[in-house]
């Protein structure tokens, strides 16, 4: 049985493209079958953080009003055969899909793929609702900060009015030293304002800027944080337990101070 | 805020400020709430309490709403004047 999963926000900026792009990757690595669907029309952005800019011929509008096939339009990633991505169109404006199109796509999709991922446009509006309209579940991101949980908030509430079931959390670009000292939510606090289940928790990580230059997902790259995160919520998302991990990076000068006469900073691990 | 201010307590935590603010916010994006709304449920309630209680302070009620675990609350707090005692 394949899985539609929408990945949405209600703020914009917090990181549903970086998600969709590395959680397709580590489901690729896992060797499942995997197709990302670029569901922002007219602001096209998942084709470029995955590297695949130069290789797009067709998009989702040709695919719904008929000017080519579905297989002409998917593109096979760089590093994984089995990953494929379907970008959005560029030049025209959201209004060029319904959400009937959104449904009919997804269960062509469906026949091919054990994962369909879909980068959802952030908002309330047209955009928002035809990316969930073809899915079995939703992954909602945010960052720790008030207008982002807030707008989160706001979007639990709609994809629970759409009858998508409870979505899951995934809190992107948490500083764990910042939570140690008090100066940003914790995952605690951002888990009882919007009460909800945890999918996973990315770091800030400034090797995410680097692979996007690159257009390499940072799931390839060991050494990130953020890939490692990404990673373990692919293998939470297949229905693996595996306990959330803060990836934190190097101690700072303080925390080694405290560190060596054994006090741990608060907040750094859940 | 600095790590000196939260060692002697100066100023209250950011990220305790950023959730107090998310609590009530959320609540009142919910209950939809307008703040003529707010003056008017107040202005009806004293009018209401004012028949058993004519020492109600009509100006002073505050009705506040607040987020709980499940369920949220509408707080009302009401002063009552108090009246000299007749000797
Ligand atoms: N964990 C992270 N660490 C550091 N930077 C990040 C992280 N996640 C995302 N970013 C950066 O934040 C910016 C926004 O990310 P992204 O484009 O994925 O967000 P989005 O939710 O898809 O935005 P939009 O609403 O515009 O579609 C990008 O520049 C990205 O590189
Ligand atoms: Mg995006």
């Amino acid at each position: 049985m394949s899985r539609v999963i929408t990945i949405t926000s209600g703020k914009g900026g917090v990181g549903k493209t970086t998600s969709t792009a590395n959680l397709g990757a580590a489901l690729a690595m896992q060797g499942l079958k995997v197709a990302v669907v670029d569901a922002d029309i007219g602001l096209r952005n998942l084709d470029v953080v995955m590297g695949l800019e130069n290789r797009i011929v067709y998009d989702l509008v040709d695919v719904v009003e008929g000017r080519c096939r579905l297989r002409q339009a998917l593109i096979k990633d760089k590093h994984f055969p089995d990953l494929c991505l379907l970008p959005a169109a560029q030049t025209r404006d959201k209004d060029a899909v319904t959400a009937d199109d959104m449904i009919a796509l997804t269960n062509q999709l469906r026949a091919e793929f054990d994962y369909v991922l879909i980068d959802s446009p952030a908002g309330i509006e047209a955009g928002f609702r035809n990316a969930i309209a073809g899915a079995d579940e939703v992954l909602i991101v945010t960052t720790p900060e008030v207008a982002a949980v807030r707008d989160a908030d706001r979007i639990i509430g709609l994809v629970e009015a759409f009858e998508k079931g409870h979505p899951r959390l995934i809190i992107n670009r948490l500083k764990p030293r910042m939570v140690s000292r008090g100066e940003m939510m914790s995952i605690d606090d951002v888990l009882q304002i919007l009460a909800i289940d945890l999918i996973g928790v990315v770091p800030d990580d400034e090797q995410i800027v680097t692979s996007t230059n690159r257009g390499e997902v940072a799931v390839l790259d060991r050494s990130s944080r953020a890939g490692r995160a990404f990673v373990e919520i692919a293998r939470r998302l297949a229905g693996e337990d595996v306990p959330i991990t803060v990836f934190d990076d190097n101690p700072g000068l303080l925390n080694r101070i405290f560190g060596a006469f054994g006090i741990r900073p608060r907040g750094s691990e859940r | 805020m600095g790590f000196l201010d939260t060692l002697f307590g100066k100023r209250e935590r950011s990220s305790d400020i950023a959730r107090d603010r998310l609590l009530t916010v959320l609540v009142h994006d919910r209950v939809k709430l307008t703040p003529d709304m707010m003056e008017q449920l107040k202005a009806d309630l004293s009018a209401v309490i004012a028949r058993y209680v004519p020492s109600v302070d009509a100006g002073a009620i505050e009705v506040t709403l607040l987020r709980g675990e499940s369920v949220d609350h509408l707080k009302a707090d009401i002063p009552l004047r108090r009246t000299p005692q007749k000797l």
